[in-house]
């Protein structure tokens, strides 16, 4: 049973189709055991008057508890299971929400697959807990109850020589379960050791056959997998000893029924030879319980670990949020910044200091610098990804801190400098930012980012799958149709971010002329490291390790800028190496 | 991604299970002692059910006297204690040994599949992610080794024990049993119903939970996009239909199991009240099949009967993990029948030493047909002199190298080893004389000595510090607590690109090589490592015939020649001073490379 905060709410929203499934258990396991009981009937019977009517009205009586049971179990698997599917949804779902919420700091310390275990493993281990667990618990003291008290009723002294080993055999298997764990971890260790160093081995073939170092490395690995062959054999020792041990103490404890209610059968009237195989039959029944009482601690003691990881998770604060009385206007777009500095909140040094410039609306502007000039972290701030101080950012004159970020966002369109692309149509993908499949606009965009003639060629078209299950496009390709994707939301202002990189110099040009055309009035940004990228823009920013270091166009920024003057010259160069190359 | 399938064809369900029973031949001894234990074992089992009855013969006769019943207790209790310790050791033995014989399989197939990727030629290897080879080694042998150890193991104990109940039924009450077996079609009718519905069922829920799974890895790394466009309720909504998807597939599954076995329940019911019908007339009738059919052997029957149905629940249910284990079992046999794609030649001689001479001869070469990497590349490299190759990225000057060592084979044009062609001499012993330094300077885990040893042992520690020192990667250990024994964490992270680069040069001038090779890091490296790198470099240029792939000018401003490669093919060749003199490309290159430095 799960108790924290994120997780006890579920029994409670859930309640009836866990009311119903554990009351019907608890019915199955109460005249479940009948049965037996009249079995033992009939053999007394048998021995004794041998009235065939009386028998088979017991025998009726056993097929209709049979069919009841028979439902009962159907009803049980549905109710309970089903709710800890339901739960298992419903918990997927809020921790997505969760992610969507998070912030950008979050992902860049967490690990995707670190954060997929969450969904993964431990989702499942804490479904367990709501699913079989239950189960197990409930028919575990259930039957386990009535079958003693069963017992008892019988005969007090044989169940009493008869518990203790079962006792003992329950609190055996609770210790044997953790000492399982731990080895099944040490394993786990090993098997892990080995995919660790076949993947290196495998990375990092080149060089093991550079230097002919096959034999070596064939004989590392005897060396590991034998490692888990040794570990795996220790497990399964102790497997098969536990298994037997399990079966030697049920067998003794059976034969020890069977001498001792023989002998109370033959020399007592105590106890008829009818009942005696009702107690075997409930002597059996008892073995389930124990088990499932045994499991049910692993599996609770595993959810719980769970639990403890998924709830931190749910508490991570969600930092980027809209402040209280946060300003829902119509924005135009003309930014503003004023001795903007900035840090990462898990950075040491000011990544932004100083920065003083501002973007009217429709103009058309450049961003240039190198790798670490910060230019990558004033597109984060531009897209609200982080937190900064107030007055510093400005739109419209509003303080950004205190606008909604939605409306911020709706603001801009984005090229992100990895083109990332969802594994979805060439049209969704396009169409990201809307709802509605509108393909004359989509195609439009294509037409603008000069990638419609490539998608024309696809025989699937627009409706042609992207990512793994689909085609793999080119580096180019995925630019420009990342490229659509932004300009079709036609924003006030778009950012390309080092957007024109992987294609080449003319289609560059062809996608600047297109932006010069239809993107009047609205803003556009290009952040780049290539001068012919920006030579035309209305306006420059120059940014080296975090400062402002020019601001103008093209012309005035060559007569001004040494840094300027310099990336020019070097950039000259590298076309005139470039071509020298179209030989 | 490709696999490996295009190399191979399908593989029906039988060729699998031949070939993985062939795995059992060098066992095949201990194999049959274990199915013989486990033939005793099971005859053990189905001792209990009739003991019993014969006890309650025992206590009810009539005949029998109480000591002699007493007495027949103690008979029971010793015989069955004994019976208790013989079945345990057994069982204990057999268990053991079936998971030894199918640990043992699993270790000699998972070498099999290590050892034969490492015959794979690189273009075979590039074509699937590392990862993926990976799980073929260990994963997929793991699903094999449960196959072994508790699938096929469980289902022949059930088979046999199946038998063995059916004979004993049959040999105790015939006529029942016979009404027994015109029900069972309709148990295993049943049966084969449900292996269809959860098969289905169990293929769904996999598929839905890597359509989810995708779905999240893909959200969660673009999350910004998401946010940036403002669509985190689209993609709310995305997630919410797919999680639901799945939920409905894990229900119906519940459905199917939910049914089934409660069904099987009730047919088990079914099958004790009937033969408990008969069974009474029986009795009471003293009928006699073999032996007198008293109220103890109807109940031995009752508890047999009982017993029967589970092990066709487990059988039925242990299917799906037998279909998995199939398909591992395809993947491992689709590597494992993958041909190397480059082999030695019949005829290829092993090369006993090498002086240094390779000559390029019109070479042509393309990894993907039609895109010509290399044009008609011609030149000599004299032994003992040090040629550099530099370009642009896509020249063809690491290229080049690769061919060197024989990673591939070219379609056009020859290539010369000391006066031999390159495809006549066995790759190994090629590669043995020359020394590699890549430009991805691969760290094992382990320590710094053994990185540089490459765990071989026949090198003295002497030696490697020798090495080292004639590198200079000496004053990169000064700066380390515990020097040579410095741990490489993580593929060397905590290790800056320079001093990789002085690692790989220390590797290179331990194995001392007749040739050696440099395809340059293109990283920044700091001005202090970088100084050491060009001091290492003359020296080492001095050891023995050296080719370089150049970035940095600076590096090969001393080589005897230096050839400028442009689009796969030769564009200038001399030495530094005489290209300079021509102002082409190379002197392009090198105002260049002067600029970029002036700005760092």
């Amino acid at each position: 049973m799960l108790f924290s905060k994120h997780f006890f709410k579920y029994y409670l929203k859930y309640i009836i189709p866990y009311a119903i499934g554990i009351g019907v258990l608890l019915v199955i396991d109460f005249i479940q055991l009948y049965i037996p009981q009249y079995i033992g009937q009939i053999i007394d019977e048998l021995r004794g008057s041998q009235d065939v009517t009386y028998m088979q009205s017991l025998l009726l009586q056993i097929g209709l508890l049979a069919m009841g049971i028979t439902i009962g179990r159907f009803i049980w698997r549905f109710t309970i299971f089903g709710a800890s599917r339901r739960i298992q949804f419903d918990l997927m779902n809020t921790m997505f929400i969760h992610a969507t919420n998070l912030q950008q700091s979050f992902y860049s310390e967490e690990k995707v697959g670190g954060m997929m275990a969450y969904y993964t493993n431990d989702l499942e281990t804490i479904r367990n807990a709501y699913g079989p667990g239950i189960l197990m618990l409930v028919d575990g003291l259930a039957l386990g109850t009535f079958a003693v008290i069963r017992m008892v009723r019988l005969n007090p002294t044989m169940t009493l020589y008869a518990g203790i080993p079962m006792l003992l055999m329950l609190i055996f298997l609770v210790f044997i379960l953790r000492k399982f764990q731990k080895l099944f971890k040490t394993r786990q260790a090993s098997f892990e050791a080995l995919s660790d160093f076949t993947q290196e081995n495998f990375s990092g073939i080149s060089v093991i056959r550079a230097y002919v170092k096959e034999f070596q490395q064939k004989a590392t690995f005897q060396l590991k997998s034998s490692d888990l062959y040794e570990k795996t054999i220790g497990f399964v020792k102790y497997f098969v000893a536990f298994q037997i041990i399990i079966g030697i103490t049920i067998n003794i404890t059976i034969l020890f029924i069977v001498i001792y209610g023989s002998s109370t059968v033959i020399q007592t009237t105590n106890l008829t030879i009818g009942e005696l195989t009702s107690y075997m039959a409930y002597f059996f029944t008892l073995i389930w319980p124990i088990m499932a009482l045994a499991q049910f601690f692993s599996i609770q003691s595993q959810a719980k670990a769970s639990a403890e990881r998924i709830g931190e998770y749910l508490d991570t604060e969600v930092t980027v949020k809209d402040q209280e009385h946060a300003l829902e206007v119509e924005l135009k777009g003309n930014i503003e910044l004023k001795n903007l500095t900035f840090q990462y909140p898990d950075g040491d040094n000011p990544v932004l200091k100083n920065i003083s410039f501002d973007i009217k609306k429709g103009e058309m502007v450049g961003i240039l610098g190198r790798t670490g000039s910060g230019k990558s972290s004033l597109v984060d701030l531009f897209l609200r990804t982080y937190n900064i101080d107030h007055n510093m950012f400005f739109i419209d004159g509003y303080d950004v801190m205190d606008l909604k970020i939605n409306r911020v966002r709706d603001l801009m369109g984005y090229v992100p400098q990895d083109n990332f692309l969802f594994s979805e149509t060439i049209l969704d993908n396009i169409l990201f930012a809307f709802d509605e499949k509108d393909e004359a606009l989509a195609e439009k965009a294509a037409k603008l980012s000069d990638v419609h003639d490539n998608i024309s060629e696809f025989k699937d078209q627009y409706e042609t799958m992207l990512g793994e299950r689909g085609v793999t496009v080119s580096g180019g390709q995925k630019q420009r149709l990342s490229i659509a994707r932004a300009i079709a939301k036609d924003p006030e202002i778009l950012i390309l971010d080092d957007s024109v990189s992987a294609v080449d110099t003319k289609t560059e040009e062809a996608i600047i002329s297109n932006l010069f055309n239809i993107r009047k009035n609205k803003t556009t940004i290009f952040i780049a490291h290539r001068i012919s990228t920006v030579k035309r823009m209305d306006k420059i920013i120059l940014l080296d390790q975090g400062e402002l270091v020019g601001i103008g166009n093209h012309e005035s920024l060559l007569k001004t800028s040494p840094l300027y003057q310099d990336m020019v010259k070097r950039q000259q160069l590298e076309i005139m190496v470039e071509s020298e190359d179209a030989s | 991604m490709k696999d490996f399938k295009e190399y191979t064809r399908e593989k029906p369900d039988k060729e699998i299970l031949s070939r993985l029973i062939s795995y059992i031949k060098p066992h095949k001894k201990r194999f049959i002692f274990v199915l013989v234990l486990m033939l005793i074992s099971i005859i053990v089992q189905l001792v209990p059910s009739l003991i019993i009855g014969v006890t309650i013969d025992v206590v009810i006769s009539e005949t029998l006297t109480v000591n002699e019943k007493l007495n027949y207790l103690v008979y029971l209790g010793v015989g069955f204690a004994l019976l208790m310790v013989v079945a345990f050791n057994i069982e204990y033995r057999q268990s053991l040994w079936l998971q030894e014989i199918g640990q043992k399989i699993i270790l000699s197939m998972r070498h099999e599949v290590f050892e034969h990727i490492q015959t794979l030629g690189p273009a075979q290897l590039n074509q699937v992610p590392v990862g993926k080879l990976v799980t073929r080694v260990t994963n997929d042998t793991n699903t094999l080794s449960e196959m072994y150890t508790n699938v096929a193991a469980n289902l022949i104990r059930n088979v046999i024990y199946l038998t063995g109940i059916i004979i004993v039924l049959f040999v105790i009450n015939y006529k029942i049993t016979l009404f027994l077996m015109l029900f069972l079609p309709v148990v295993f009718f049943a049966t084969l119903l449900f292996r269809k519905y959860s098969r289905a069922s169990y293929r769904q829920v996999r598929s839905n939970v890597s359509e989810v799974n995708a779905f999240l890895s893909e959200n969660l790394s673009g999350m910004k996009i998401t946010q940036a466009f403002n669509q985190e309720p689209k993609k709310k909504k995305m997630f919410y239909d797919k999680s639901n998807h799945l939920r409905k597939s894990y229900m119906k599954e519940i459905l199917v199991f939910g049914t089934y076995r409660p069904l099987m329940y009730l047919f088990s019911m079914i099958g004790v009240l009937l033969i408990l019908f008969l069974g009474i007339g029986d009795v009471i009738h003293q009928e006699v099949y073999i032996f007198v059919f008293s109220a103890g052997l109807l109940f031995s029957y009752y508890s047999y009967v009982r017993d029967f149905f589970e092990p066709i629940l487990q059988m039925a249910e242990q299917f799906n993990m037998l279909q998995n284990a199939f398909a591992s079992a395809e993947k491992i046999f689709d590597v494992l029948d993958t041909k190397p794609d480059i082999i030695n030649d019949d005829d290829a001689i092993e090369l006993s030493s090498f002086k240094g001479s390779i000559i390029f001869n019109d070479v042509w070469f393309s990894y993907i047909p039609d895109e010509w990497v290399l044009k008609g590349v011609s030149f000599e490299v004299k032994p003992d002199q040090t040629v550099a190759f530099v370009g642009a990225t896509g020249s063809g000057k690491s290229t080049i190298l690769n061919l060197i060592v024989r990673n591939y084979d070219i379609q056009q044009g020859q290539i010369l080893i000391d006066g031999i062609d390159i495809k006549k001499i066995q790759r190994e012993s090629l590669r043995a004389h020359i020394g590699q330094m890549l430009q991805d300077v691969f760290l094992f885990s382990g320590t710094l000595k053994e990185n540089i040893k490459l765990f071989d042992d026949t090198k003295t520690d002497e030696d490697m510090i020798q090495a080292a020192n004639y590198v200079g990667l000496n004053h990169v250990i000064e700066n380390l607590n515990d020097g040579y024994e410095h741990k490489v964490l993580e593929r060397g992270n905590n290790f800056s690109s320079g001093q990789r680069q002085l690692i790989s040069f220390a590797r290179t001038v331990l194995y001392k090589p007749s040739l050696m090779i440099l395809d340059e890091a293109t990283a920044n490296i700091d001005s202090e490592t970088e100084s050491i790198i060009q001091e290492s470099l003359e020296k080492m240029m001095n050891i023995s015939t050296m080719i370089i792939v150049a970035h940095r000018l600076s590096t090969i401003q001393h080589a005897d020649q230096i050839i400028v490669m442009s689009h796969g093919k030769i564009v200038e060749s001399g030495t530094h001073q005489a290209l300079l003199k021509e102002k082409g490309l190379y002197f392009n290159l090198y105002q260049l490379q002067y600029e970029e430095r002036k700005e760092a």
